[in-house]
């Protein structure tokens, strides 16, 4: 058998910032576009993001059950690969663990949280784990979004080799990134993190009260329906405030909003659509990076034409 | 009772052995002793257990009558049967399939899956297992399956090295076919998702082993038959073809000189189970747990000869059953792993047998019988092997030469198994030699074949270990998982074709068992002996003297 | 009768009886106790936990099969006394040791899926229609701290998840399937049948059929050594041994 390749994109500066990298499931399946555009754009801004060795899936959705210790295993042990990486020299005294998807960011900051406030429940779970060194509470899980506003989005502006100019996007929050307010990065009833990130890549950037509004989550797995109004209320409100495209960063949201349109085109005649990005998507075009990491094949609703028309790619 | 001490590793005065092989290593890098001369193999080969005296005699009934065989084997074919006519009630059959599969290892199982690709319904195929499906050797063979598929390399140089292995006595027309359709056994493996080691642009990767003049040694690290055999079952089990496990045949059921059917036997509960069917492939394996000349053994549990012995009353004839195969290097330290198979593939990648002076004293990759008697000259006649605490004397294989010719980290990639082994003992093979000594490992011979695995007995046909003829009188390594998996595959297909052309009702009986009891009456065979044996046994001494039996 | 022995053999023979035949206990200096399924047996202290069972009076008609550890039927959970883990090992492969109380488990009663991989794509989406189950993993590890083989088994169920097919193919490569990952997993996964399936698919997808076996299956069926092949088969043993002996050989 050959050797196993490392999952992410080969290195090639050497002068980075090297920031371990929690990746998530949806991110090497469904969302790969997300995660190649988000990996080359950190990497323009002089970013590596190292995937973590050996991660496992965050445990999706938290649990709301006090003593349900078990399900919050998996995110300490994420923690713990993170510890690893700078015993083992890959990174530097480097604590941050920055993730892209929102489900993850909230499952892994919840933990952390309870674990960091909890000395009983983080010894308890150590002591589960006893093959695996403890966990110190040291490490600070990050979303992508907060990396590049403490980064600066000066520094941002200044990468940009051809604005988004005229291309006027709504951002959509969705829940995962505000709520509960201890984990949030953001106001959560007006966040402005995208807009700002948006803005400094040359875009227009659309307001619209539905920014914050559940996208109606797995109830996607069953109740599709739900899903298509929800997502026909804040799609068409979008268009109505002039937004020719959304901007996310979460898989479940994009999928919501975007792979929905297909069922929300069904049951309102009038509905138009209306792509939907990951944010970072728009961040590798503003830097005119590789087209390859723009993974538009897997966005439901081209983006291309619209591009395309603003004379973003050809 | 004195308070235990488990030696860890190697004890003191093996350790001071080992010094030898450590000083001696530089100057081994680059010596390879050569190969031998045709004269120097057959002098060799004297000492050898399959020609050394004492060990044969010939076989007094039956097909092969006036033959030679080893003790062991005429032992078994000299044998009364379990059951006789009366024993069973043949009225009621409890499955009438079209093939009955005897023996679930690599060549049963992919002779059930040819023979459905060839239009044999998975329901109308049986495959019935004396243990579980697959405690076979089969997924016991670590090296690899040999094939030409390298440019350098063609069919016709895979069938020299086969004969010329095989002392040219292997029948040519059954030769050629394993050569020929290697190739494609290989493509067919890859399409059904086996993995194997290859080349860091894809291609295969390929070793040298004993008696090749050419690297065409597949491997898939040191799991070659478990990875080729889970793959097979996984497909086999996916298409739902009739299994039972724990079921052995104990006797074939006959009409005439044709084979009908099969009496099967529950080894839990004791109850049986009548099969007809039109066509039968016995695909048992072979006798290792005969532990010919008292030899420990690299086979597993149920490696007990019964298919041959089945065959053999039913009339087929066997052939080279007097060549016994004795791999070179079985484990010879510590205790609990003696007999154990260390593959030849240590060997093709660099590991050479060592001697009580440090000497490499023999070319690591001669054929095995050649390799095997080396091994027991340097210890039994030059008096150069190492003596270990129990008594079994041996010769190093200085492992730790194979990462100084292939790099760091080699030995963990290509052997994990052989790493997991000594590592339970804490031995480390990467630091360290290991003592071997030659083991009971395979049988050349068997019942004789035709080039699509058909014996002389209308209705049925044997594939892998419990065939003959196309290994002549050794089989090279590599060509056992090929064997399995190329006969399986056109017995599958051969079975087939015959059953589709068979139509009217078939008879199940007993005769043929009458008339074989009666010819060992005649040739004054004591009924002490009941054959099949099934499964040998271990149980301690102590224990036995007190049995009772009760149930 | 003095040509019809060979001395040499019989020693042989009487060096190996321990391993062919049954063990004597006048051969035998240290003993111990074990405690199989809570009864106890004094065996000798050189055993493996199968051997030592045979030694007790056990003849394994289940719970045996290769016993050089390859193929998975003598999985065993045993305890120490005074240590409150329960340890696995495979029967054949593990020291039987003073105090263990043990069990074997013969048997692991396992979902295995109906797929044809020939019409599956080659995506972590085949692990989810045919073993769902695997999403409810919650990383705690106990499967590998289950395995004999000291495989991460958790982290090819991770990968798996994700459709890493090639890490799932190089972490359980060494798997010989005994079950005790599945019977031990508080998700009820069984873990190595989905590794069966993510192999397969890596095998046949991630590596495929190389460009140099395609090119040999079909020069064979075009008959390119066909000539060569008759001539050799009709060949002499006496020319055959010719040529064997003076063949080439590719260099190491």
């Amino acid at each position: 058998m050959t050797t196993t390749k490392t999952e992410t994109p080969k290195l090639t500066g050497t002068e980075n910032i090297k920031i371990p990298y929690y990746p998530g499931c949806t991110l090497k399946t469904t969302a790969k576009n997300f995660e190649n555009s988000a990996v080359a754009a950190a990497r323009a801004l002089g970013i590596e993001l190292l995937e973590i060795p050996r991660w496992n899936c965050c445990g999706t959705v938290f649990s709301l059950t006090d003593d349900d210790l078990i399900h919050h295993v998996a995110s300490v042990r994420n923690f713990i690969r993170v510890q690893e990486m700078n015993d083992y020299g890959l990174v530097k005294n480097e604590n941050r663990l920055v993730t892209l998807c929102a489900m993850c960011f909230n499952t892994l900051k919840s933990t952390n949280l309870r674990v960091k406030n909890n000395a009983e429940d983080l010894k308890k779970i150590n002591d589960l784990m006893y093959r695996e060194e403890n966990y110190g509470g040291k490490v600070e899980v990050l979303h992508f979004l907060e990396l590049l506003k403490s980064l600066g989005f000066e520094k941002i502006r200044d990468r940009v080799k051809k604005p988004l100019k005229g291309l006027k996007i709504a951002p959509y929050y969705g829940c995962m990134i505000l709520r509960p307010q201890e984990i949030g990065i953001d106001d959560p009833e007006d966040p402005t993190i995208q807009r700002d990130l948006l803005l400094s890549l040359g875009a227009d950037s659309v307001d619209t009260p539905y920014k914050r509004v559940c996208c109606g989550s797995y109830q996607t797995v069953k109740e599709k329906n739900i899903v298509a109004e929800l997502a026909y209320d804040i799609l068409s409100h979008a268009r109505k405030e002039g937004a020719e495209a959304m901007a996310t960063v979460c898989p479940l949201c994009a999928f919501n909003l975007d792979h929905r349109q297909k069922e929300v085109k069904a049951s309102h005649s009038d509905f138009e659509e209306i792509p939907v990005f990951y944010v970072t998507q728009l961040m590798a075009i503003a830097f005119a990076l590789e087209n390859e990491c723009y993974g538009f094949d897997q966005n439901y609703v081209d983006p291309r034409p619209l591009l395309a028309s603003k004379s973003l790619i050809k | 009772m004195a308070e235990l001490k488990y030696i860890e590793g190697y004890p003191e005065n093996m350790r001071q052995e080992i010094e030898k092989v450590a000083k001696t290593r530089e100057k081994r890098i680059s010596y390879t002793p050569p190969a031998m001369t045709m004269k120097e193999r057959d002098e060799v080969l004297k000492i050898h257990p399959d020609y050394a005296p004492g060990g044969k005699r010939e076989i007094r009934v039956g097909p092969n009558k006036g033959n030679l065989a080893p003790n062991e084997v005429v032992d078994l074919l000299e044998a009364y049967p379990l059951i006789e006519h009366g024993d069973v009630n043949l009225s009621k059959i409890d499955y009438d399939a079209d093939i009955l599969i005897i023996g679930g290892g690599l060549a049963g199982t992919t002779a059930s899956l040819w023979a459905n690709d060839c239009g044999v319904p998975a329901e109308r195929i049986l495959l019935t297992n004396k243990l579980r499906h697959g405690d076979a050797n089969s997924i016991m063979a670590e090296g690899g399956t040999q094939a030409a598929d390298r440019g350098v390399d063609s069919v016709v140089k895979h069938y020299i090295d086969t004969i010329g292995g095989g002392h040219f006595a292997n029948k040519p027309d059954v030769a050629r076919t394993l050569v020929e359709d290697a190739p494609l056994i290989m493509k067919w493996l890859c399409e059904l998702g086996a993995i194997f080691d290859r080349e860091e642009n894809g291609d295969l990767a390929e070793k040298l082993a004993g008696g090749l003049s050419v690297k065409r040694m597949h491997s898939c690290r040191d799991y070659t038959g478990l990875e080729e055999f889970r793959v097979l079952r996984d497909e086999f089990r996916t298409r739902q073809i009739h299994c039972l496990e724990h079921y052995p045949a104990i006797e074939l059921l006959t009409e005439g000189s044709r084979v009908t059917g099969a009496v099967l036997w529950n080894l839990e509960t004791g109850d049986y189970k009548i099969v007809r069917a039109k066509a039968i492939i016995i695909a048992t394996g072979g006798y290792g747990r005969l532990h010919i000349r008292g030899f420990p053994t690299t086979n597993h549990y149920g490696a007990t000869f019964d298919g041959v012995v089945l065959a053999y009353r039913a009339g087929a004839k066997l052939r080279d059953i007097d060549a016994v195969q004795y791999h070179p290097t079985g484990a010879a330290y510590p205790i609990q792993i003696v007999g154990y198979l260390l593959t030849e593939k240590l060997r093709g990648s660099g590991a050479q047998p060592v001697n009580a002076d440090g000497e490499a004293f023999v070319y690591p990759l001669e054929p095995r019988d050649v390799e095997a008697a080396s091994i027991i000259r340097e210890c039994y006649v030059r008096n150069k092997g190492i003596i270990t605490p129990t008594g079994l004397r041996g010769v190093w294989l200085d492992t730790p030469l194979i990462e100084i010719k292939n790099g760091k980290g080699y030995i963990e990639k290509a052997f994990p198994g052989m790493i997991r082994m000594y590592k339970r003992y804490d031995i480390d093979i990467r630091k360290d030699p290991v003592l071997v000594f030659p083991t009971l490992h395979y049988q050349n011979g068997g019942i004789e074949t035709d080039r699509d695995g058909r014996t002389n007995v209308e209705g049925l046909w044997v594939a892998g270990e419990v065939s003959g003829g196309v290994h002549g009188k050794n089989r090279l390594m590599g060509n056992s998982t090929l064997d399995c998996l190329v006969f399986g595959r056109k017995a599958g297909m051969s079975t087939a074709d015959y059953v589709k052309s068979q139509k009217g009702e078939r008879k199940i009986a007993l005769d043929h068992l009458k008339n074989y009891v009666q010819k060992l009456q005649q040739a004054g065979v004591k009924e002490t002996r009941r054959a099949p044996i099934i499964l040998p046994d271990y149980r301690g001494k102590a224990a036995l003297a007190r049995m009772i039996d009760v149930f | 009768m003095q040509e019809n022995r060979s001395p040499i053999m019989d020693r042989i023979a009487e060096a190996n009886k321990a391993a062919t035949t049954g063990i004597d206990a006048k051969d035998i200096k240290d003993w111990i106790t074990i405690y199989i399924m809570g009864k106890a047996y004094t065996v000798p202290a050189d055993l493996t936990i199968l051997t030592a069972m045979e030694y007790a009076g056990y003849k394994f008609v289940r719970g045996v099969g290769c016993r050089q550890g390859f193929c998975g039927a003598c999985a065993t959970v045993f305890r120490k006394k005074g240590d409150y883990k329960l340890q696995t090992g495979m029967a054949c492969q593990t020291r039987a040791e003073d105090g263990m109380y043990l069990v074997q488990i013969p048997f692991s009663p396992a979902e295995k899926a109906e797929y044809d991989i020939t019409k599956e794509p080659y995506e972590a989406s085949v692990f989810i229609k045919y073993y769902p189950e695997v999403t409810r993993c919650v990383s705690c590890n106990t499967c590998t701290k289950a395995c004999p083989q000291d495989l991460e088994v958790m982290d090819y169920i991770q990968a798996a998840i994700r459709g890493a097919f090639d890490s799932l193919s190089e972490v359980s490569f060494d798997c010989i399937q005994c079950g005790l990952c599945a019977i031990r997993c508080p998700a009820e996964i069984v873990q190595y049948n989905v590794a069966q399936l993510g192999r397969r698919m890596y095998g046949r997808y991630g590596q495929g059929v190389p460009e140099h076996l395609r090119k040999r299956v079909k020069e064979i069926a075009e008959g390119k050594f066909k000539q060569d092949m008759e001539k050799i088969i009709k060949c002499s043993t006496e020319e055959l041994r010719k040529i064997y002996t003076e063949r080439e050989k590719e260099p190491e």
